[in-house]
């Protein structure tokens, strides 16, 4: 007999929802059979690929969060010391239109400086890319998520479209091809 | 004696007058939706798929004999370079008696991500100038590209040098090592083949979210503060909105595409190594043979001027010229430092060269 030994609640959150997923339609195969041919049959057959892509999705959002955080505290630090320079260059509160005017332009200029340079720095490309990254992580598992809707609806899945896509593009490029051939020896024939 | 702090009236005034402002602007303005951005009359002469071809009416009785094909970029739309009456690129060269034709990419859906660099340069652009040389009777035009559609048209003088008889670059992108902006640091750390594999076309936020740190304080506050302000000034209102209209309309970017650009322009710069493929050939930057005036702005902050100059050293031309002007990417063709000097200086150099 093996015993299960979760490393943190995560996994355990992961191994209880796979547990039953697994556990669910071995138990319960023959009234399943029942409905075979109905609509629910390929939801119900692709149930356990929808919990596993939650699971995963979680794990993802943990990480995802990270990367967030990072890409806030960067813009809040920057705002901090832009601020904090502003205050230095105009210290006493504007009184009348003239001065605001001119404190206006300094917070402008100097919060815009500042900014692209966090922009401009190697420190938030690499972190704007991680947050990208994951970001698209999560847009994968919705986008599994979704092919498992659309097949229980007899529908194609995006990977099909996308072949469909693909074809139709590289008949496009051939056929232009041909046209241009054609052209090219319709003018020769002409000469 | 206590130090009286008084408030000066003046602010008041402003602070309600800018309220009133904001609460009269609907009565006052159109709404962008309203605004037509399509001013000089033209005609649509192509239409391949998404995109079209159009031939702009001319405005002399004489005209220049080598028509000119401008190939706008892949971000926003053709539309700046006609935005307004006074500062269109399109009704100046108009008046300067060209034949003016403008490539306009359209809108690409899901079914278009599979087009590329090869499809743009030698499909759509290409087809755009047997087009334009079938309906004038030439053997060459002028390509003019702007933006990453002057890279486009670069690969395209590189790869069809016989068809064209000069070419302009305006703010092209091409040595994405060298680019300065932030926009550059961004794609530089972009993981672009999960980004294209997962969501195909480069949808229009993203690309939103890219001109939001340009910027941001200047472009996301002060420029509308100055919009209320200014709500009773009609010509600062209609060009403010035409401008406006033009930066919020922006098309997907076909995902193949997208993943070229990013991946040899920016990430491996290999356009300027001569090194980058567009279909089954190398884009080599000394085939481009013909006369060649590129035009940089010093204030460019989406290409900036380190990103373009390098294709002015980098030509087989031996007639080139480079020009480097005192205002931005979007002053470059539509203010009025363009229709005082950067027109009149493109139209003297083409008009001794479209004989």
């Amino acid at each position: 007999m093996s015993s299960y030994t979760p490393k943190d609640s995560t996994d355990y959150y992961k191994h209880l929802s796979l547990f039953w997923t697994d556990i669910t339609p071995l138990m319960t195969r023959k009234p399943q059979a029942l409905t075979s041919i109905g609509p629910m049959r390929a939801f119900t057959a692709n149930s356990k690929k929808i919990s596993t892509e939650m699971v995963e999705i979680n794990e993802k959002i943990l990480e995802f969060n990270k990367y967030l955080t990072e890409y806030y505290q960067q813009l809040t630090e920057t705002w901090t010391d832009a601020q904090k320079k502003v205050n230095l260059k105009a210290p006493k509160i504007p009184q009348d239109a003239e001065q605001i005017e001119a404190f206006k332009r300094v917070w402008i200029d100097i919060f815009d400086n500042d900014f692209t340079d966090l922009f401009d720095s190697k420190k938030f490309g690499k972190n704007y890319g991680k947050l990208v990254s994951m970001e698209l992580e999560l847009t994968k598992h919705w986008n599994n998520i979704t092919n498992v809707i659309l097949q229980s609806a007899n529908l194609p899945s995006k990977e099909e479209i996308d072949e469909v896509y693909k074809e139709v593009h590289s008949l496009k490029k051939r056929i232009t091809r041909l046209e241009l051939e054609l052209k090219k020896r319709g003018k020769s024939n002409a000469e | 004696m206590q130090s009286e702090s008084r408030v000066d009236p003046r602010i008041i005034e402003e602070i309600l007058k800018f309220s009133k402002n904001v609460i009269d602007a609907p009565k006052l303005v159109s709404a962008p939706d309203e605004i037509n951005l399509e001013v000089t009359p033209h005609d649509v002469v192509q239409e391949i798929d998404k995109t079209r071809l159009l031939r702009y009416r001319p405005q002399t009785d004489k005209q220049h004999k080598t028509p000119l094909l401008i190939s706008y970029a892949l971000i926003n739309r053709f539309h700046i370079l006609d935005i307004h009456p006074q500062k269109s690129w399109v009704r100046s060269l108009l008046e300067q008696g060209f034949d003016v034709y403008m490539l306009d990419w359209g809108t690409p859906t899901d079914m278009d991500k599979y087009l590329d660099f090869d499809d743009y340069v030698n499909g759509y652009l290409d087809s755009c100038v047997e087009h334009v040389k079938n309906e004038s009777s030439t053997e060459q035009i002028t390509l003019q590209g702007y933006c990453t559609g002057a890279t486009l048209a670069t690969a395209y003088a590189s790869l069809h040098p016989e068809n064209v008889q000069n070419f302009i670059a305006t703010a092209p992108v091409i040595d994405g090592w060298r680019d300065t902006t932030v926009i550059s640091n961004l794609a530089k750390h972009v993981d672009v083949d999960k980004m294209v594999g997962t969501i195909g076309n480069m949808p229009p936020e993203f690309m939103y979210y890219c001109f939001s740190v340009l910027k941001p304080f200047e472009q996301g506050i002060e420029k509308y503060v100055n919009f209320f302000k200014n709500i009773d000034n009609p010509k600062f209102v209609d060009s403010f909105l035409r401008v406006e209209k033009w930066l919020g309309d922006t098309p997907p970017i076909p995902g193949e595409l997208f993943r070229q650009w990013i991946r040899d322009i920016y990430q491996k710069n290999l356009l300027i190594q001569n090194q980058m493929r567009v279909g089954d050939s190398l884009v080599d930057l000394k085939k481009i043979d013909m006369p060649i005036f590129t035009q940089v702005a010093v204030g460019d902050h989406l290409v900036s001027p380190e990103c373009s100059m390098p294709l002015h050293y980098a030509v087989g031309s031996q007639d080139k010229t480079l020009r480097v002007y005192p205002t931005g990417h979007v002053g470059m063709i539509a203010s009025s430092i363009s229709q005082k000097r950067v027109l009149p200086e493109l139209g003297q150099w083409l008009a001794k060269r479209s004989k």
